[in-house]
């Protein structure tokens, strides 16, 4: 019955005017976010963050979890009709859907692309509501030596899942903690690493360093490989988009599986929505009667990936509002946003500040039924949207960047970190080292070396405190189980290729 | 890709390098268990580790086809990315003595005119709408002061 009483304190927080406007104006932006190439979710949000200073800090989540979700939606359009992914969540949607444009049944993929979306989306919200509650009064009880664990494994999780080369990925994080070392230390009082500059001793902006990472090294990285313009000039009626009954019945299993699948996946930090859409198409793959024919245009292979990629967005809220702990790089810099906003997430954000959580979870609610009338109806004018050229738009993400970090402290440093990490991300992204661990290392750094020291002095040094209580030490476990497992993998490979070769 | 991830982790060790003295400068603690310098200090270590592996398995591993290609694009490309570096570099240091207005056109009119080779036309009418409708946004809408020239806009 709680549940109950909560979601509708959330209702009615999110159907306020203002909530609803801006749940509408989020999911509106992700859309568009998903469907133009050459901009993702991260970039998205990290520039919106300034926008939303002026609201209160619900409506403001509301806002940003809209474009983290809305995005999901956008991606598939430009997947299924021109076969350019939108987003790299849509990259596997591209297979299958692209096959069925050109096979002359555009409408129903898109549609199945849409309904897939909502259908899982709205499940995994039920899941959130269902599962964030209880996870967070156990966490409330975690002291310095859990909470320690739980961002290391955290951190050690993000890593190990993100990308093919853990080492680069642990370089990322570790580089991120160094990152967040700068400022004067909250303990002691003792400046580190400042250089003597007054501008560092507050430590290094959060929005500047997110900002310079994503939006502006994604601009360097367009420029050096122009975005294709590709125009699809189909045209599609409301009716045409409508799945028939033996597409639903193709879809029924892809569905529930992608539905699971992705909140799951997506729950795990470094799970994230591009990962969850592989698996999902991949199991689908494996299940199917007839695997031979994905690729060539089958509505599974649509509506598996699609709903695994929306069910992944809510899936990575559960680990961001009751512990803290961002899954990737969307929910790092919305916690990142947050924090600027002067709330704590962490397990006492349900009990301390109800109104803001339950009408973030209603407000996701609202929003996939937003994102469904938007999709559907309004497909065709997603598509001519594809025609403003990038070049137009280059300078337009440069210059609201730049003014955005401008306006979030008056400050111009802020500014020139946001040039600096622009800098450092585009090379970031020529030798492969994945920003998303520097990012959410920076913003878990502090707490994790508060949680790390004050665990210390309560064991007066001693290591063993990680180890002898049980919560702890079995994150401690998963922690370096996920750090070494690149090694335990190599060893494993080795021995079965000795027992083969016996 | 190999020879860059050779330099790479040479860097990152002369990094650790200097993160281990500073951190060793850093007053330690007696009373309250570890001190300021303790974290950064460990981390340099584990950093020195990462980037050892780094080096060791570049080392190792055969050449593949991707450590052919050279990393960073052609000189074209190169000249763009300088050219949006450059100008972002200008804008920044310069906002504060021309103010947000005429600060925002010239960098859009540089961004599209010299980095990207538009025509007049179109370079003039993006400069004008862009800056337009940021000041909007911000100084109107989000009542964000932004930096005025010592002309007052």
């Amino acid at each position: 019955m709680d549940i109950f009483n909560n979601l509708l304190l959330g209702f009615q927080v999110a159907t306020t005017g203002e909530n609803l406007l801006f749940c509408f104006i989020g999911v509106l932006i992700g859309t568009l976010i998903g469907v133009l190439p050459g901009i993702g979710p991260v970039t998205g949000i990290a520039i919106l963050i300034p926008v939303t200073f002026g609201m209160n800090s619900t409506t403001a989540i509301i806002t940003m979890a809209g474009v983290y979700y809305g995005a999901m939606y956008g991606g598939s359009t430009t997947s299924i009709l021109i076969n350019l992914p939108g987003e790299s969540a849509s990259v596997m949607t591209m297979l299958d859907g692209y096959q069925m444009a050109k096979k002359g049944r555009p409408g129903p993929a898109l549609g199945m692309a849409a309904l897939a979306s909502f259908i899982a989306g709205t499940f995994s919200i039920v899941m959130l509501t269902l599962v964030a509650p209880p996870l967070a009064s156990f966490a409330v009880s975690f002291g310095p030596p859990e909470y320690f664990a739980l961002t290391f494994a955290g951190l050690t999780l993000v890593s190990a899942l993100g990308g093919d080369a853990p080492v680069k990925a642990y370089i990322s994080a570790v580089l991120g903690l160094m990152i967040a070392c700068i400022g004067i230390d909250a303990i002691s009082g003792v400046g580190r690493f400042t250089f003597d500059s007054m501008n560092l001793l507050d430590g290094v902006g959060f929005i500047g360093m997110a900002v310079g990472l994503f939006a502006i090294a994604e601009i360097f990285e367009n420029i050096e490989e122009p975005i294709k313009q590709v125009f699809s000039d189909v045209k599609l009626g409301i009716m045409s988009l409508f799945p028939n009954r033996q597409d639903w019945k193709d879809s029924f299993g892809a569905l529930w599986r992608g539905s699971l699948l992705g909140f799951f996946i997506g729950t795990l930090p470094g799970g994230g929505a591009t990962l969850c859409s592989f698996v999902a198409y991949a199991v689908e793959k494996k299940v199917s009667k007839h695997p031979e024919k994905f690729g060539t245009g089958v509505i599974e292979g649509v509506a598996a990936p699609e709903g695994a990629n929306n069910a992944a967005a809510g899936g990575g809220m559960v680990p961001m509002l009751t512990l803290g702990i961002p899954s990737g790089g969307s929910t790092a810099v919305m916690l990142g946003a947050l924090m600027i906003h002067g709330l704590r997430p962490g397990p006492m954000l349900f009990s301390s500040n109800p109104e803001f959580v339950w009408g973030l979870i209603a407000s996701m609610y609202i929003g996939n039924v937003f994102l469904v009338i938007l999709n559907m109806p309004m497909v065709g004018l997603w598509v001519q949207l594809l025609k403003v050229p990038y070049k137009i738009l280059m300078p337009l993400i440069l210059t609201i960047a730049a003014t955005g970090i401008f306006a979030t402290d008056n400050n111009i440093f802020d500014m020139w970190i946001m040039f600096f990490f622009g800098a450092i991300g585009y090379v970031l992204r020529k030798i492969d080292i994945p920003a998303a661990p520097m990012v959410l290392a920076l913003v878990l750094g502090s707490k994790l070396e508060m949680s790390l020291r004050q665990a210390l002095t309560l064991s007066h040094g001693s290591m063993a405190i990680f180890f002898t209580r049980p919560i702890a030490a079995t994150l401690m476990i998963v922690a370096l189980l996920s750090l070494f497992s690149p090694l335990l993998i190599r060893l494993w490979k080795r021995y079965r290729a000795q027992l083969t070769a016996a | 890709m190999k020879k860059a991830e050779i330099n790479t982790a040479i860097v990152l060790l002369i990094l650790s390098g200097y993160v281990v003295w500073e951190a060793s400068q850093m007053p330690p603690s007696a009373t309250f268990g570890p001190g300021a310098g303790f974290l950064p200090f460990w981390l340099a270590v584990i950093l020195a580790v990462l980037a050892a592996i780094l080096f060791g398995s570049a080392v190792r591993r055969p050449a593949t086809e991707k450590d052919q290609k050279a990393i960073f694009p052609g000189k074209q490309a190169l000249l763009s990315i300088a050219g949006v570096m450059i100008g972002l570099g200008v804008y920044i240091s310069l906002i504060e003595v021309l103010g947000y207005l005429l600060d925002t056109f010239l960098l859009v009119l540089f961004l599209m005119k010299v980095v990207e080779r538009q025509r007049w036309r179109l370079s003039l009418i993006v400069s004008v709408c862009t800056t337009v409708g940021l000041f909007v946004t911000f100084q109107l809408l989000l009542r964000v002061t932004l930096p005025s020239s010592m002309f007052g806009f």
